[in-house]
């Protein structure tokens, strides 16, 4: 396909290409989503401040868990990957092919990152004793978490198709940069998730002595 | 066109030779018969499957009922046992909601009633497929959802500006949007079920401090947008059926499509009313009862909107009119009781008792199920080119709108002096038995009308008199088309300059105009396809060992595996296949479209 097939291409009635629009309206949907699983997560913070109880019977608190530098270090990849995707979309409507390739593997490898940050994570919160089901906490927070990590992975696997499909040659034209923008919604939407769930779940926890929730914590346990 | 086909235009598509797709295999795009059904994408066709299973699911749904009625009409029956009693009502409410009304009013979507937080109440693996069940319809309603609002705010007809779409149109759009808000939240709610349940997760689990009315929470979130989702179809297809048959524009169409818009906004605030009784507090009872309340005044202005447009109207008695005006009358008196248990302290002498079911079936069967039914008889002629026959279709109504109030007028009353819900049957000597056996007559009779109708369309759809293009003096743009309408729709893309385009196409001044495609002879149609559904019987597949998975059955991974590989493996192979298309010869080369047979008034 050249460019020519974007004269071709019926125009819509408000202006916005339907792939487009569509993924709109994913997103307004996924950020109910998102909102749901965030919300049930933070009521169940403020109902049980206190975390956990591991596997000998001891009171964990969610702060012994968290490693902050980890996750920081992850979230500041995830958030250089949509600068990348940035890069890689325009570059797509410049028509500058190789950029393209150049940054969106990069966005790949970001994303491989932040997964792997990820794994890392969550076998080193179950080996401190943290199970989906030895507590609510447990179970939100994985159950969460766990949610945005597919939503990386399935961006990540996209991003990877499309890598591949720009060599096939058809990725082009208005089009293929259009394919590109969709998918970089997508990314980009991810990623602020991301800055929502890290603002929400880990950072708060820092806020005071025995984090935001501290307040309700019963005066035995502070 | 986004693409060339490689042939002149053809007046049908058998005339083409078979054409092999970017993957090297043939398309089913010159098929007729079983084929081309199974992998058409004519919307109009998929429409008609829809309808057909449906009115099925609609029996099978109304035989439960049946059953229930008959072991309600005396005390201390045991027509059924307590057992089947419970598989029966809940078997009911999801039939009738997920797989009649859904589909009906244009997708599959997900039960409201009957699952009242019940879910957690019961055991077994029927609860896993019911969960997975709802999740796989919940994925098909977003992704129509996504669609159909694509389809409206952006590939209307050129002069076909938002304020000029048909009613019906403006609230499938409203609809469509509460159906992408409202779906994540029994989406979540589901998966975090599912987690309890198959991974031993502690979201409803009281005894690690899971809380259950969480699960209730998140059910009524998505539970009461959903009661719109239901019935806000409804509200369009009557604001389309009394105009035409009272000879007059719509009053007030801003303020329905506004009130319609307030509705759905409104809708996502009222959620607690199904939850006064679980102590919520005294601030957010009070703040969900006014909600509720105030959530009745755009659908009473509704109401007096229709009643402005019948009001000095030349009003013709038609079936689907009939139909229509039953829809005010009963979707009000279901108002009316909707009102009286946003009061808090009104509800909590009502909740869970007979009152309630009479509300919802005054809303759902008087409202719903009467608005798709005057819909359904409405575009009859349009989808087949055949009139149903109208003594039988008078009768059929009358039946069903008698029936209906025989059969839950008294619940009112039922509820009122006690009688609770989902209780499979009851004691002599509570004054119940009179009208509990009066209910069940005027269930059987609501069925026999039921009966009648389909009955009389499934003939017409077949057999009936042939009928011209415009029976009804219809005033949208569909009347203007042949029927049954041809797989292209509109030989060429009209341009409209009023509300009501074709009724002012014929009777006015200003006309229907034409858009010039370029001197193109003929449309543009999409190919057929087998992936569709190969993909749909991968997640079936996935669906059915999901739980099978929980349950322990050996191999059951492998299953949903397999069916997950042969979803996507659809998806894939139909994005392979690569644009494909042939263009179909269009009878009228130039001009306005044909104002077909308009000579009948
Ligand atoms: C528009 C169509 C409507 C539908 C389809 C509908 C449907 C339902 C359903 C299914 C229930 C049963 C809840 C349960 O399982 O206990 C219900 C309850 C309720 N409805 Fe409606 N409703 C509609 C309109 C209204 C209106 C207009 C109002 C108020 C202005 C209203 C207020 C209520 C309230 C307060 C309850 C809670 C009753 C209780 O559980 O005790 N509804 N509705
Ligand atoms: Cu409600």
């Amino acid at each position: 396909m050249s460019d020519t097939a974007a004269a071709h291409e019926a125009p819509t009635s408000t202006g916005i290409d339907h792939k487009k629009l569509i993924m709109w309206l994913f997103l307004a949907s996924d950020c109910m989503f998102f909102g749901t699983l965030i919300s049930t997560h933070l009521l169940y913070r403020k109902l049980f401040p206190a975390g956990f109880t591991d596997a000998e019977g001891h009171q964990r608190f969610i702060q012994d868990l968290f490693s902050i530098e980890l996750t920081s270090f992850s979230t500041f990849i995830l958030l250089m990957s949509s600068f990348l995707m940035a890069l890689a979309v325009s570059a797509m409507h410049k028509g500058q092919i190789k950029s393209f390739r150049r940054n969106v593997l990069g966005v790949i490898i970001f994303g491989l990152i932040f997964l792997g940050c990820q794994v890392f994570e969550f076998t080193h919160f179950y080996h401190k004793g943290l199970t989906i089901q030895n507590s609510v906490l447990g179970s939100t927070f994985y159950v969460l978490t766990g949610t945005h990590g597919t939503h990386v992975a399935i961006g990540v696997l996209w991003l990877i198709l499309l890598y591949f499909y720009s060599f096939t040659g058809k990725l082009g034209g208005h089009m293929g940069a259009l394919d590109v923008e969709v998918a970089g919604l997508y990314w980009h939407f991810v990623d602020i998730v991301w800055i929502i769930i890290f603002t929400a779940v880990y950072l708060v926890e820092y806020l005071g002595p025995y984090g935001i929730w501290g307040s309700g914590l019963p005066a035995v346990v502070k | 066109m986004s693409h060339d086909t490689h042939h002149a235009p053809v007046a049908c598509k058998t005339e083409l030779a078979p054409e092999r797709s970017d993957l090297g295999l043939y398309r089913p795009d010159r098929a007729t018969g079983w084929t081309d059904w199974l992998t058409t994408v004519d919307h109009k066709k998929i429409g008609i499957l829809y309808g057909a299973f449906a009115m099925l699911y609609f029996l099978i749904g109304g035989v439960e009922a049946l059953a229930i009625r008959t072991q309600l009409a005396r005390p201390d029956n045991d027509f059924v046992t307590a057992r089947m009693y419970n598989q029966l009502f809940t078997m009911h409410g999801t039939t009738m909601i997920f797989l009649g009304v859904m589909p009906f009013s244009y997708a599959p979507l997900s039960g409201t009633f009957g699952a009242n937080g019940q879910a957690l109440r019961f055991t077994g693996v029927g609860t896993d497929f019911w969960i997975i069940g709802i999740q796989i319809l919940g994925i098909a309603s977003l992704a129509a959802s996504f669609n159909f609002i694509c389809t409206i705010i952006n590939m209307r007809a050129k002069g076909m500006t938002m304020m000029r779409l048909p009613v019906f149109t403006w609230m499938t759009l409203v609809t469509a949007v509460l159906i992408i808000l409202a779906f994540p939240a029994i989406t979540v709610a589901l998966i975090e079920l599912m987690f309890d349940r198959s991974f031993g997760a502690n979201f409803f689990n009281p005894s690690a401090g899971g809380q259950p009315v969480l699960w209730q929470h998140l059910f009524w979130i998505f539970g009461h947008p959903e009661v719109y989702i239901l019935v806000l179809p409804a509200m369009g297809i009557v604001s389309e059926v009394l105009p035409t048959f009272t000879g007059k524009s719509l009053f007030g169409y801003p303020i329905i499509v506004f009130s319609g818009a307030v509705i759905g906004f409104l809708g996502f605030a009222v959620w607690s009313h199904h939850m006064f009784t679980t102590g919520l507090g005294p601030v957010p009872t009070a703040a969900f009862s006014l909600l509720t309340m105030a959530i009745a005044v755009p659908t009473g202005v509704k109401i007096f909107n229709w009643l402005g447009t019948i009001w000095g109207g030349r009003i013709r008695f038609t079936p689907p009119m009939v139909l229509a005006l039953g829809f005010i009358w009963m979707f009000m008196c279901g108002g009316f009781s909707g009102v009286m248990h946003s009061s808090a302290p009104a509800d909590s002498q009502q909740q869970d008792s007979y009152f309630v079911i009479a509300h919802f079936h005054y809303v759902l069967v008087g409202g719903v199920l009467l608005g798709l039914l005057s819909g359904l008889y409405f575009w009859f002629p349009k989808i087949f080119g055949r009139m149903p026959n109208a003594p039988l279709g008078y009768l059929g109504s009358a039946l069903v709108i008698l029936g209906f109030n025989l059969a839950f007028g008294p619940m009112h009353y039922l509820g009122l002096a006690g009688q609770p819900r989902r209780t499979h049957t009851y004691h002599a000597g509570n004054g119940w038995e009179t009208w509990n056996l009066v209910a069940t007559y005027g269930a059987y009779m609501l069925g026999i009308g039921i009966v009648i109708i389909f009955g009389n369309l499934a003939w017409t759809a077949f057999r009936g008199k042939k009928c011209g293009n415009d029976p009804w003096d219809g005033r949208t743009l569909e009347w203007s088309l042949p029927s049954p309408v041809p797989e292209y729709n509109f030989a060429q893309a009209p341009v409209i300059a009023t509300r009501d385009a074709y009724f002012e196409h014929k009777h006015g001044s200003k006309k229907i105009g034409a858009e010039s495609d370029g001197g193109e002879a003929g449309v543009h149609m999409p190919s057929q396809s087998w992936m569709p559904l190969l993909a749909s019987t991968g997640f079936l597949f996935a669906g059915f060992g999901m739980p099978m998975m929980a349950m322990g059955v050996p191999h059951a991974g492998w299953v949903v595996i397999a069916g997950l590989a042969v979803l996507f493996l659809g998806i894939w192979l139909w994005a392979l296949e690569g644009p494909g298309g042939y263009m179909l010869k269009t009878p009228a080369p130039s001009g306005a479209p044909a104002p077909a047979e308009t000579a009948a008034h």
